[in-house]
């Protein structure tokens, strides 16, 4: 029982390490580039502020595209589905 | 309408009730950060939450008729009720589940009461523990399962809830100190108002996932109730009305805003800033999300304070309010078994009194208790008005700003 625990606990904790704090850094780079896009950062950064603009917009995408992957797991599985990552690309797929 | 309808409408209004509560008792899970840092009004953010909970529990398709056999033995694998009860219109399988409920419910309130956030599911856990130890001994519980998967008071309870907070404190808190990090060079007005809409993203999946996890519960146990009273026959679905009034319940619940609790997560435990927020519910997202994938059980209220007291710790130079913490974690210690004691001695209450009247009565004991609960917390009320003020050592609310 000990085992089958600490085997999923562990799932469970790379998962969130990975979504749950990977994502927010992801974000954070997202805020922490677009402030360099508008100066809001106490140090001025080098190179064309639209840059910074376009960089840190992509980074809000990557999260929301993640996101929606969440939704999708949520609402699979609400309908005896699950999202299967074994193609990497998220698939939905009849629940195991 | 016989004594058997009776008591069966007992049970739906009860479990029902249970809902509501379970609704307003979790609102603090996802939305105590936003509210807390601002990133939505009061109003908006329970509104906000009660919406993605009515949807997450329409979106629970799939049947949860099995839920209580996590605990205890009282239905077989397929969903329905065993056989033994099946006796006079499943009459002894519905003081269980009555009497279960009513200690689900009041343990809910009493800690709602003391702004306490305590986990729903171990009330309603607890409460038909006790019930069933009561009514059938200590065998008809499901301590630990047969042992070849995670299952049982121990599989399914106790190991998930001593684990969950530690898991989501720990990923919360590297989710902030890596924020923090990151946006070191960001001035403060900036990052505060660009953290704002993750916060709110991530606390509206909390609340969704919220919807289809929780809700299904109480689905479950109205189902059951009805195909223990022979008004329901199907396992692989439920009838629209309860799904209805169950996403309903819940939602209203939630729209309710449990304020004290969210007052207790919001500002009790951490003072929290908007990428803490962030940071919180995003643990608290991915944690209750990546378990319920891995078929795994875990309290939101477990795993949502887990994260703001890591949200707390991962801040260079925030305060964690330890006092507080110790308090909740009391609490959790507590819930199982005290809405065991609570269902246990209904049933006792129900059984002396026997029949249909034992049922009327538990329920009536509940009312009283309950409107007992809701005069005391009248003395001192926390409301969307007052729900950000100060936080003075105390829950209470204080109209003018301690100085601390």
């Amino acid at each position: 029982m000990l085992d089958l625990f600490l085997q999923a606990a562990w799932k469970v904790l790379v998962a969130g390490l990975v979504l749950g704090a990977g994502l927010p850094a992801v974000f954070a780079v997202g805020v922490r580039l677009s402030a360099a896009g508008v100066g809001a950062t106490t140090v001025p950064a080098p190179g064309p502020r639209a840059g910074y603009r376009v960089a840190g917009v992509l980074c809000f995408v990557v999260v929301a595209l993640a996101v929606a992957v969440g939704i999708t797991v949520i609402v699979a599985a609400g309908f005896g589905k699950m999202v299967s990552f074994e193609h990497v690309f998220p698939t939905i797929v009849p629940k195991a | 309408m016989g004594p058997e309808v009776i008591l069966l409408v007992l049970v739906v209004g009860t479990a029902l009730a249970f809902d509501f509560t379970n609704g307003f008792h979790d609102t603090a899970n996802a939305m105590a950060t936003s509210i807390a840092t601002g990133a939505l009004k009061p109003k908006v953010a329970v509104a906000l939450s009660a919406v993605l909970n009515l949807v997450g529990a329409f979106l629970s398709v799939q049947v949860a008729l099995t839920v209580t056999n996590a605990v205890v033995h009282i239905q077989d694998d397929s969903g329905a009720p065993q056989s033994r009860f099946l006796a006079d219109h499943g009459h002894d399988l519905l003081m269980i589940v009555l009497a279960g409920l009513v200690g689900g419910i009041v343990w809910n309130l009493l800690t709602w009461l003391l702004g306490l956030p305590s986990s729903s599911s171990h009330a309603l856990f607890g409460g038909l523990i006790g019930a069933t130890i009561a009514g059938l001994g200590f065998s008809g519980v499901n301590w630990t399962g047969d042992g070849t998967k995670l299952d049982g008071v121990v599989g399914k309870v106790i190991l998930p809830a001593l684990m969950s907070p530690v898991l989501a404190a720990l990923v919360a808190g590297v989710g902030t100190w890596m924020i923090y990090k990151i946006t070191s060079a960001v001035s403060d007005r900036f990052k505060e108002t660009g953290f704002r809409w993750g916060q709110i993203a991530s606390a509206s999946l909390v609340s969704l996932a919220h919807g289809t996890n929780d809700a299904q519960k109480t689905m479950g146990v109205i189902t059951l109730a009805l195909i223990a009273s022979g008004q329901w026959t199907d396992t692989s679905s439920i009838p629209f009305w309860v799904k209805l009034s169950c996403a309903t319940a819940i939602a209203l619940g939630t729209y309710l805003g449990g304020w004290r609790i969210i007052r207790t997560l919001g500002k009790g435990l951490v003072e929290i800033s908007s990428p803490q927020g962030m940071a919180a519910e995003s643990a608290s997202a991915a944690v209750i999300l990546a378990s319920s994938h891995l078929g795994f059980a875990l309290s939101t209220t477990h795993v949502a304070t887990g994260s703001i007291l890591g949200t707390g710790l991962g801040r260079p130079g925030a305060q964690v309010r330890w006092a507080v913490a110790g308090r909740m974690l009391v609490a959790w210690c507590i819930t199982l078994p005290s809405a065991a004691l609570v269902g246990a001695a209904m049933w006792w209450l129900g059984h002396l009194v026997g029949g249909v009247g034992g049922g009327v009565l538990i329920v009536v004991v509940l009312v009283g208790l309950a409107a007992y609960l809701f005069s005391r917390s009248r003395r001192t009320p926390v409301g969307a008005d007052n729900v950000n003020d100060e936080w003075a050592g105390h829950a209470q609310p204080t109209r003018e700003p301690a100085n601390v």
